[in-house]
Formats: structure tokens, C-alpha cells, sequence
């Protein structure tokens, strides 16, 4: 038998929210209104770490317009705090404040204007407390800790006998990195509109998980999942900053305080305050042989969580996952630790933990690599893990051939003859100063998929088009797109037939989450299984209708056909039902025990990261130009090639934000750069010359038509590999991120110094 | 005579790229905004004696777009094209910018080596200023709060002079502006003027780098020239340059030294070319 | 004209067809077009005119209408993505975004297209390092841009 050819599987379709996102119809939540809704502003702290002694809200309840004021005294009959593996957060502070901005009280009024007026009447009285500030400071403190202590979630693993090991290297290495606090800007900042009824909450919200938020709300208004409707619209972007519940809890919780529905938009500069990526600081102790072969690897690592956990228990654990690298190694020992600072929560970013700990392990590679005298690329390859070995002692074995991966990107790059050239430039060129060219590379796999957790329902109409119905939301992704696509395929029905209605948790079935790269997989095979469900369906109607076996049955653009006769599916509900109308009801679910028996297994796949970079680096100003950047994405099978190189080009130009440019500043507490003048992201003119992905379709992965995950795989190889290429450029070898012009310039000094 | 009824509690707008951002963030609060924009006439780009007149509602893009400033002023066009976005260009005029003395401008370092004035009106009378006594701090100035300026006088630079201007930084505003001009007589540099900015609350001259400069042979001037030297070595001290969020001050202090060297030999470079970009 | 309580008279052009409004002084362009006349494809984003999202066209150029005043509308015409996407000389340029993959979550999308739009009215043949100038007042944090310098590289070809 042949294998079928796919219809939409594979193309470059037109996504199915192209015309509302070209034209301006598309609703994002902060385009919704809900009749009588109030408009809300925060009570920010302007300290970063104080006792709350008194709040007086008298003089902003009694102004004209306002409806509600939310303080610490309004959270009773309810649960007071939440978070997704630590319930620390307050609703609004209690008793004391942990970052610079964290909410105190929230105003409701008549509109925004005079919210944001009768914010101003909320008088705040603090106690001032010393200020943990960055990971050093919480390791080494005195005084009083942001919470308990500062903390927040220790991890790690051991394998082989790691101190024994090091004593048989021929040389061992130790480096230490550290990676900034960056910011997501997702270009919508957060929104969302509650509205509180006895018995009810429904939420529209600019969230990436709506089914946890459905049950954060649940738990902390003490309701039942069918009393809290979470409905998410399109999403202004999210790269995490939307994961888990954010100010869903205040909003509902003012809502309900205000007696009708309440609206807060955050502002970029409250955005800010709400999400950042976690800062880190690692040192990755390396013991090697002459030959290059590794022996020991001991890492250790820390994440800075800031003034609560957040999504700071699964980044502490996935820094810890990612820091010892795609190798093969025999003896390995890793210890993560998350700390509290005074500092706005650290939660998920694109790759939770990949950067940070891609950064110190790949930027080490390449000072092993030079100090033994080889080819780094070289090094790299003769460690990777072989294909179906574990990278991880007791998790998923490497579902792809790593090596060929790396030699794709090479290639594509021309790594040897580019090495060659900028080497030769350099030796020709001005012996001081002046312009020096230097290439980079850097590899890594990360454990994505999250939980393997999704349904999906499907309906096909009478009139043959259908209707499916996801829980993922549509941040640009492009995942309605793609589901409509599997859905299509499975019911043998045209793309334009399909519509799709997601994250809504009242009209769509249950699913985890939306991030980690996972939908597609996970939420994919789920489509899949709801879509075959309904073409075993209509075989089984056929079968009837021609008096034939469902097994004899060609079913293809929605219609089934039995020996040159034709039947179109629309007839085939009809019949069944024996009238004008009825549908057919298509179910998939997903769970570790899908039937593929390709979910047992942690992580739901392995992500593949590669990334090799060319930089002219101007050694009078230290500034670094990106000249060329090749990465890689291998979507198993890619369901929307176009779309798939979207995601990775996002991901790599987000990361030449952390790397060049981005980063939080604090001092004492409080952020120096809270807007997008001073908070510098990537613009078309940082978009270097050659920017190209690498698209591999190895077909191995556990989703549909052998796809898995991609979306966060380009935005973890940037940095090393950008500062391999400065290295490799100038010798200086800068440990920090971003490589400002002023930090290069700095290291070239002492460089030069030494 | 509304900004002296006003007194003080009155601003006035002239695009309001920076005024009302400030305002938004709640650094500035105003009762009143006066728009010079709804002044007739003070939009144009016009010819007078000595050179361009730019009214004070005349936007960044207007005067990169017009004939006028781009045949005698070709410098300031191309620089004006550089500032900011395009959406803040079509907006933001030049006068406003002088005006709200941010310190990061660079058409405030530019003017200087154009050696440009300001008419002021007042109540009363009226003066002109020249560009390098408008700005006193970050964000001040020397205009009395009832003085509104109406113009920039921006003469060409004097036949044979040549400039160029540099702009370094990774922020939306330049961390360094290096703007230098010279003229070349049989062989030597017989006039140059240089100025620096956004390194410290003001832009400035660089007169002790000027003077080292006058009279050296141009043909010896390569990078590595001891005039040429000297000149970056003053500059570095005179820039006076202050940390802030776009680096320390060694390291600006550093840029100082670099920018000027380059802008000089680009200035130089263009030198004979005809025109003074 | 001094900024009290009163309003002021905004007669001009919304997408082609006259219009009429009362603005405050301080009102920003965005909250008119958004609030009054309900065209929410422009989107407030940084609110500090670095990023584009609430970019729309004043005669042709494009301006932040979230620091605008509404009242600088008077006598002139706005565009907005609603304008934009009604005017069949513009499909082209659309299209181009669909083909090319140039949008992923949209949030952008509507001030890229303006801004687009007003570069290729400028100039119909426009080099890769004219679109990424005229553009780089526009930022999308989905794409990496690539997608859109092609986009719009298309839309040119295909509107000469």
C-alpha cells in the first residue's frame, strides 16, 4: 500500500487568524468591554523591602467615581495566596512588601482617570528593611530575609564518582558566568477583566495557561471548576510572561469587592514589575583529558526568583537539567539553588533555565577547547551523547543523531572556511586596535513538553465543515493554524473547512498549558486522536451506506468512496441522524499512557539547540556587530515549515536581546530602566546580514506525523555562541552578559593588562 | 503674553515627543500647554542673510525633507534623519528639542559647530541666543519662563569648511554625539571646530582640542599624528564626561577620545568635496 | 490655547470619511480612536513611541498615536489598520504578510503595516537597508524581523 500524501500536513497554509490580525478585527483582551466594568489601577510599593504598618484607603473610597479599594483587609472568605509550586503570593501585599512595585491596593472607579487619582489617596505606611539585592547578597545575609529565609527550592543529581573522577583529569577547568534579569516584552502587557458573581467568576485574560488559572481561581475563591470561566482571546505575545496566574487573583478579587466587573491593564512599566526572566550565576567545574575526552563535570548554579517563587521551583530544577550539556559524560554532579531578592518574581521565560545554563556550559566548552588546542567544534562533537543514550541518567534516551544535527549547521555556515578566513584576517590586519573578525558556535538539548496532558474535541457539521475545539492559546504561535491543519488531515476534509475555537475553558476541554514548546506535540496528538475518531466514524457510516467494510472505504476531501461511488460526508451525518441536521462528536486524550507509548518517558522530548555565529568585534569601542547567525530547528515534522522558521528566528532575535543588549538594572532595589527607551529590545536594524535556520525533519518525535516541539531551541545557542566568537576574535573572554560595548571594551583592557 | 499669565504653570508644546512623555510618567505636571504649533508661520524653513532660519514648529522631518537645509545644510539634514524614529521626527521639532535640554541630543552637540542662535521673544523684546548659551543643565535653560524661542538661525559652514558628525551608543538615545568641522588652507587646517555631547548634562565646545589642531599640516594628521593625539587626549578630559545608565565615565571619557579621532578624519576626508557633509 | 476642563472641536478625516469629535486637550489620539469610534486595531504598547504598535498615518506619516494629542488631528487625515485593510490598493502589502509569515501574534501588526505602508508610498522600490531604517521605529518581538524585511521586499515588487 502507498503511504498517503498529506494535504495540508506540510504546507506553508494561511493561518487561520490572518485576516483578523491583518485588518485590526482581531480581539485581544484588552480590545474586550463588559458592560459596567470598572477600571482599576495598582497601589504600587515604591520600596523594594518593608513591613506595612498602615494602609488608609478613606480618602480614595470616598471620592466620587471610585467603587472599590482592595486592600490586605478586603481578603477574607477566600484563600489569600497563590502561585503555581509554592503558594506564596499574596493577593495584594500582606504585612510586607518584597519588590519595588509589588501591589498594595487596587483601585476600581468609574474610568481610569479617576482610578488612577484615587490611587494616588492610598496612604501607605512602611518600615523600612535592609534590601537584598542580587544572588551574592541573598547567599551571604544578615539581616532579614525576603521570606522564611532567601531560600526559595534547592535540587540536584549525581551520577558516577564524580570526586574521584577529577583526581584521574589530566586538567580540570572551573569558570564561573552570570546572565542577566531580562524582561519578556510581550508587546500587550498583562490584562484582564473579572467579573465576580455569587456563585461565579468569569475572566477574560491575556493568559498562556488558561485551565491553571480556571483552578488557581477556583482554589482561592473557593468555588468548583465550573463556576470560574477563563477565556482567553488572542494573545500580544507571551514567551512565558503570561504563564500561570498573574493578576488574574487581584482583579477577580476587586471585582468582587466592587460589586461589577473590574478591568486592569498593565502599563510596560508595571509589566515590568510583574515578570522577569531569573537572573543566574553559574561555575562549571570540568575535568578532561589530553585528548579531550570529559571526565567529571560539577556544576553549580543559582537563580535569582526575586521577592516570590513564581516559576522559580521548575527553573531552579531545569537550570540544574541544562547545565552539564549535551555530552556524554561519565561522572557528572549538578546542585541548583533559587534564591529570594528583593526584586520584581521571576517566572517562566521561553527555555525556563536554557539560557542561563547554555551560557556558562557552552561558553566553557570553548576556554577548554582553547586551552587544549582544538578545534572547538571538534570538541564538541567527540563528547555529544549517541543517539538512544541518556543525557540524563534515567530520562528519555536522545531521540536524534546529534552530531549530524551539529554537522548541518556547520555546513550550512561554512564553519571551517569562515574559522579560516576571520583567522587570516587577523593576522593581516592592523596588529592594535581596529576591527577584528571571530566565529562561535554552541550546541545544547533541553527537556521540553511540560506534563503530557491535553484532550480535544472535535465536531463535524452536517454541512461537512467541522469545528475543534483546543485549550492552547494563541499567543503567534500559530497554534490554531496548526491544529486546524492535523484536524484536517485526520478528517480528510479541506483546511478552510475547519474551524477552530480555543481556551475557553467553558467551551473547550481541559488542557495543561500552553509553553514549553508542547502544543503542537501534545495538544497536536490530542487534535489527531479527536480528528481519526471522527473519520473511523464516517468509514463506519460509509460501510453501511454502501453495504461495504469500513476497511474498503477511501475517505479524502470530505468524501468517502466505495468503487467509483461517492458519498460526501455531509450526507453521511445527515443519514445518521435522518434529517436536515446532527453532527459527529470526535474525541482525543492525551495522557502518559497514550496508546503511541511515546509519552512514558520524561521530558516529552528533547529540544535541539545549535547555533553558530560570526561577530566583528571594534576593539576601540568594544562594540560587537553580528554579522551572520545559523540555528537549527528540528520540528521532527514540521506541520507549517514558514511557521516553524518563525518561531526559531524569534527566539534567536529575542536572544540577541539578552545577548547584546537587554538587562534589567537595579540598584538598592529599584529598577533604573523601567520603560523602552532606557530597556533597550532588538530592532529590524540588529538583524544581522545572514540570519538563517536550519530546518532538519528527522521525523522522530512523539506528536503527530513524528513532529515535536520547537519555539524555544533558538533562543538558548546565542549567547555562547556569540561570545565564542568574540573570543574567538580578540582572545578576550567577557563572562557576563550582555556583551555591552562597555563590558567587551573592559575585558579587552584587562586582556591586554594580563 | 499667555505664558507670562500663565507663570509657570504653563508649558510650551511644540510636538510634545518629550514634553509629553514626561508628563505621561509624571515627571513634569503642567496646567496649561501652549501650542506653538498653532502659531502661523513659525512652521517654516526659510533663507535669511547669514543662512536657514528653522521656525520654532519646523519638525525634525521637515527640515531633512527641505530643499533649502538640504543644499546648505546637508550635515543637519543627515543627522536630523538619524534622530530618533520616524514617528518622533514627523512630531518632534528641532526648536523643542534644543528647548527641553535633554541631555542625550544631537542637534544640540550638532549646533554648536554650526555656531547657531535662537531668537527668543519675550513679553517685551526680544534676543538672540546663541545655541551654546541655551542649555545651563539637563533638562534647564536660559530662556525666563515667559521667553519662547521662535527660531533656529543656522548659518552653512564658511566656504572650504567640511564636517561630520558621530553618534555611539546601544540605547535609544546616544551615549556619545561628536560633531567637527574643519577647513584645510594650503595644507593646514586654518579653522576647526569640534563639539561633544550626552557624555555630561550639556553639550559643549572643545576649544583646547580646537587650538591644538589650528595650523597642523593635514597631510600629517593620520591617526596616529601627536597633534591629533593631543587633541583626543584633551577631549577626553574636557567632556567632562558623568556615569549614567549608558556607562562610566572612564569609559565615555575613552569614547570621547575614539569618536573624535574618527570624526575628525571622516570631517577631513570629506574635505574638498564641495559640500559640507 | 489653554488646557482646562474644555474641549475641543476635532473636525478630519478618519479612513476616508469625515469625522467629528470633543477631545481634551490631553487626550491622545489612540484613546480617541480607540474609545470614541471604537477602531481597536491600534494598540498602546510602551507607551513611549519606541515601539510602533499605535503607529497610524497624519497625512500620510506615520505618527505614536499614543502621545499625539487628538487635537493635532484637526483639519488633517488619519489612517488607520481599519483604513488600511478596507483599501484594496493595499492587499498586496497584506498578502505579503500572510505569505511570508511576517505576523505571528498581531500586537505589531497593525503599526507595521502603516509604517510599511508609508515607506512604499515614499519610496515603491525601497533597499533592504531603507526598509530596515524606515522600519526601526517599529519593534516586533515574535518574528526577528527577517520575515517582515521580506514582506515587505514582496509587497514592493508586487505594487510597482
Amino acid at each position: 500500500m502507498t503511504e498517503r500524501e498529506f494535504r495540508t500536513v506540510g504546507k506553508a497554509v494561511r493561518r487561520v487568524d490572518a485576516d483578523d490580525k491583518l485588518s485590526g478585527r482581531a480581539q485581544f483582551t484588552g480590545d474586550m468591554s463588559v458592560p459596567g466594568m470598572a477600571f482599576a489601577k495598582l497601589v504600587p510599593s515604591p520600596l523594594p523591602h518593608a513591613r506595612i504598618v498602615r494602609v488608609d484607603a478613606a480618602r480614595a473610597r470616598a471620592m466620587p467615581g471610585v467603587y472599590a479599594v482592595l486592600t490586605a483587609d478586603e481578603l477574607v472568605n477566600m484563600e489569600t495566596r497563590y502561585g503555581s509550586d509554592k503558594k506564596d503570593r499574596p493577593v495584594v501585599a500582606m504585612d510586607k512588601v518584597r519588590f519595588q512595585g509589588e501591589p498594595v491596593a487596587a483601585v476600581a472607579a468609574v474610568d481610569l482617570a479617576t482610578a488612577e487619582a484615587a490611587a494616588e489617596l492610598v496612604e501607605v505606611e512602611y518600615e523600612e528593611l535592609p534590601v537584598v539585592s542580587g544572588i551574592d547578597a541573598a547567599l551571604d545575609w544578615r539581616g532579614e530575609p525576603v521570606h522564611e529565609s532567601n531560600l526559595c527550592h534547592e535540587y540536584g543529581y549525581e551520577w558516577g564518582d564524580v570526586d574521584a573522577a577529577f583526581r584521574n583529569c589530566d586538567r580540570v577547568f572551573e569558570d564561573t558566568f552570570t546572565f542577566p534579569m531580562v524582561y519578556h516584552y510581550a508587546m500587550e502587557p498583562h490584562v484582564c477583566i473579572a467579573s465576580y458573581e455569587p456563585g461565579r467568576i468569569r475572566l477574560w485574560t491575556s493568559a498562556q495557561h488558561p485551565f491553571l488559572v480556571q483552578a488557581e481561581i477556583a482554589r482561592l475563591f473557593r468555588l468548583q471548576l465550573d463556576q470560574v470561566q477563563v477565556v482567553v482571546p488572542f494573545v500580544g505575545g507571551g514567551y512565558g510572561s503570561k504563564s500561570y496566574t498573574k493578576i488574574e487573583p487581584l482583579v477577580a478579587a476587586l471585582s468582587r469587592e466592587a460589586g461589577r466587573p473590574a478591568r486592569l491593564a498593565l502599563s510596560v512599566e508595571e509589566a515590568m514589575r510583574t515578570v522577569r526572566r531569573h537572573a543566574a550565576k553559574a561555575t562549571i567545574r570540568t575535568g578532561v583529558m589530553n585528548d579531550g575526552t570529559i571526565i567529571a563535570r560539577d556544576c553549580v548554579g543559582y537563580v535569582d526568583t526575586g521577592g516570590y517563587t513564581d516559576n522559580g521551583v521548575r527553573v531552579t530544577e531545569r537550570l540544574a537539567d541544562r547545565m552539564p550539556g549535551p555530552y556524554a559524560i561519565p561522572h557528572v554532579r549538578v546542585k541548583s539553588y533559587g534564591l529570594f531578592t528583593n526584586s520584581t518574581p521571576a517566572g517562566s521565560y521561553r527555555s525556563i533555565g536554557g539560557p542561563q545554563a547554555v551560557w556558562a556550559c557552552e561558553s566553557q566548552m570553548d576556554v577548554i577547547a582553547h586551552a587544549l588546542g582544538l578545534d572547538p567544534f571538534e570538541f564538541r562533537v567527540k563528547n555529544l551523547v549517541p543517539q538512544g543514550e541518556e543525557v540524563r541518567r534515567g530520562k528519555r534516551p536522545i531521540e536524534g543523531d546529534l552530531e549530524a544535527a551539529l554537522r548541518s549547521v556547520a555546513d550550512a555556515f561554512g564553519w571551517e572556511a569562515s574559522r579560516e578566513r576571520a583567522a587570516s584576517e587577523r593576522t593581516s590586519g592592523p596588529a592594535d586596535g581596529g576591527v577584528k573578525r571571530g566565529v562561535g558556535f554552541a550546541c545544547a538539548v533541553t527537556n521540553s513538553g511540560a506534563s503530557p496532558t491535553s484532550t480535544s474535541l472535535a465536531r463535524l457539521h452536517a454541512d461537512g465543515s467541522a469545528t475543534v475545539f483546543i485549550g492552547s492559546a494563541e499567543m503567534g504561535q500559530g497554534s490554531r493554524s496548526a491544529m486546524a491543519q492535523i484536524a484536517a488531515e485526520e478528517m480528510r476534509i479541506p483546511y478552510e473547512k475547519v474551524r477552530v475555537v480555543a481556551s475557553d475553558t467553558a467551551a473547550v476541554p481541559w488542557d495543561r498549558s500552553t509553553g514549553s514548546s508542547r502544543s503542537t506535540t501534545l495538544m497536536g496528538l490530542a487534535v489527531q486522536g479527536a480528528g481519526a475518531d471522527i473519520r473511523e466514524q464516517l468509514l463506519r457510516l460509509a460501510a453501511e451506506h454502501f453495504e461495504a467494510f469500513p476497511d474498503e472505504i477511501d475517505a479524502e476531501d470530505g468524501q468517502a468512496s466505495f468503487k467509483g461511488e461517492t458519498v460526501a460526508f455531509s450526507a453521511l451525518v445527515r443519514e445518521m441522524f435522518g434529517g436536515s441536521g446532527g453532527e459527529l462528536i470526535g474525541r482525543g486524550y492525551v495522557t502518559p499512557k497514550h496508546p503511541s507509548g511515546k509519552l512514558r518517558q520524561d521530558p516529552v522530548f528533547w529540544e535541539v539547540s545549535i547555533g553558530a555565529a560570526e561577530v566583528e568585534v571594534d576593539t576601540a569601542t568594544g562594540e560587537v556587530r553580528l554579522l551572520r547567525y545559523y540555528s537549527v530547528s528540528d520540528p521532527g515534522k514540521a506541520i507549517n515549515p514558514k511557521q516553524v522558521e518563525g518561531q526559531d528566528e524569534g527566539a534567536a532575535m529575542q536572544a540577541i536581546g539578552h545577548t547584546l543588549l537587554e538587562e534589567m538594572l537595579y540598584e538598592d532595589g529599584q529598577l533604573l530602566n523601567p520603560n523602552l527607551v532606557d530597556y533597550r529590545v532588538p530592532l529590524f536594524t540588529d538583524l544581522p546580514g545572514e540570519f538563517e535556520t536550519v530546518l532538519l525533519e528527522t521525523g522522530n518525535g512523539p506528536g503527530p506525523y513524528g513532529a515535536k516541539g520547537v519555539g524555544e531551541g533558538g533562543i538558548v545557542c546565542v549567547a555562547p555562541a556569540v561570545a565564542n566568537a568574540v573570543f574567538d576574535a580578540t582572545g578576550a573572554r567577557v563572562s557576563s552578559l550582555p556583551l555591552t560595548p562597555e563590558r567587551v571594551w573592559r575585558a579587552l583592557r584587562e586582556q591586554q593588562d594580563a | 503674553m499667555l505664558l507670562a499669565q500663565e507663570s509657570g504653570a504653563a508649558a510650551l508644546y511644540a510636538g510634545g515627543t518629550e514634553l509629553l512623555l514626561a508628563m505621561k510618567s509624571g515627571l513634569l505636571a503642567y496646567d496649561a500647554l501652549i501650542n506653538v504649533k498653532s502659531i502661523a508661520g513659525l512652521d517654516a524653513v526659510a533663507a535669511d542673510d547669514r543662512g536657514v532660519v528653522i521656525g520654532a514648529s519646523a519638525t525634525h522631518s521637515a527640515v531633512e525633507r527641505d530643499a533649502l537645509a538640504r543644499e546648505r545644510l546637508p550635515l543637519l539634514a543627515e543627522v536630523e534623519h538619524s534622530v530618533a524614529n520616524a514617528r518622533v521626527r514627523n512630531v518632534g521639532t528641532l526648536a523643542g528639542n534644543l528647548c527641553f535640554a535633554e541631555p542625550h541630543s544631537d542637534p544640540a552637540t550638532l549646533l554648536l559647530i554650526y555656531e547657531a542662535e535662537l531668537d527668543a521673544q519675550g513679553p517685551s523684546a526680544s534676543r538672540r541666543i546663541p545655541v551654546g548659551e541655551l542649555q545651563t543643565n539637563s533638562y534647564e535653560t536660559s530662556l525666563a519662563p515667559d521667553e519662547m524661542v521662535t527660531a533656529v538661525r543656522v548659518p552653512p559652514f564658511p566656504a572650504g569648511m567640511s564636517g561630520a558628525y558621530s553618534k555611539f551608543g546601544r540605547h535609544h538615545r546616544p551615549t556619545l554625539g561628536v560633531a567637527a568641522a574643519v577647513a584645510v588652507e594650503d595644507g593646514r587646517v586654518a579653522d576647526v571646530r569640534i563639539a561633544i555631547g550626552c557624555v555630561s548634562p550639556v553639550a559643549r565646545r572643545l576649544p583646547r582640542s580646537e587650538d591644538v589642531l589650528r595650523g597642523e599640516r593635514v597631510d600629517g594628521l593620520a591617526a596616529d599624528a601627536p597633534a591629533l593625539r593631543e587633541a583626543c587626549r584633551l577631549a577626553a578630559e574636557d567632556a567632562d564626561a558623568v556615569a549614567d545608565l549608558h556607562g562610566e565615565a572612564d569609559y565615555k571619557a575613552h569614547l570621547a577620545r575614539v569618536f573624535l579621532e574618527r570624526t575628525l578624519l571622516r570631517a577631513l576626508g570629506r574635505n574638498g568635496s564641495g559640500g559640507d557633509a | 490655547m489653554p488646557d482646562g476642563m474644555t474641549e475641543i472641536p476635532v473636525r478630519f478625516t478618519l479612513n476616508g470619511a469625515e469625522a467629528e469629535a470633543a477631545v481634551a486637550p490631553r487626550m491622545p489620539l489612540i484613546d480617541l480612536l480607540r474609545g470614541e469610534f471604537g477602531l481597536t486595531g491600534t494598540k498602546r504598547s510602551c507607551d513611549a513611541q519606541v515601539c510602533g504598535a499605535c503607529a497610524v498615518l497624519l497625512d500620510g506619516q506615520p505618527v505614536s498615536s499614543c502621545t499625539l494629542p487628538a487635537f493635532e488631528a484637526r483639519g488633517k487625515a488619519v489612517l488607520t489598520v481599519e483604513g488600511l485593510a478596507a483599501d484594496e490598493r493595499s492587499a498586496p502589502l497584506t498578502e505579503a504578510f500572510v505569505n511570508n509569515a511576517a505576523f505571528q501574534c498581531g500586537f505589531c501588526t497593525p503599526g507595521m503595516l502603516l509604517a510599511a505602508k508609508a515607506l512604499l508610498d515614499a519610496d515603491p522600490a525601497p533597499s533592504e537597508e531603507t526598509i530596515k531604517d524606515a522600519l526601526s521605529g517599529n519593534v516586533c518581538r515574535c518574528t526577528g524581523y527577517k520575515k517582515i524585511v521580506e514582506a515587505v521586499e514582496e509587497a514592493a515588487e508586487a505594487m510597482r
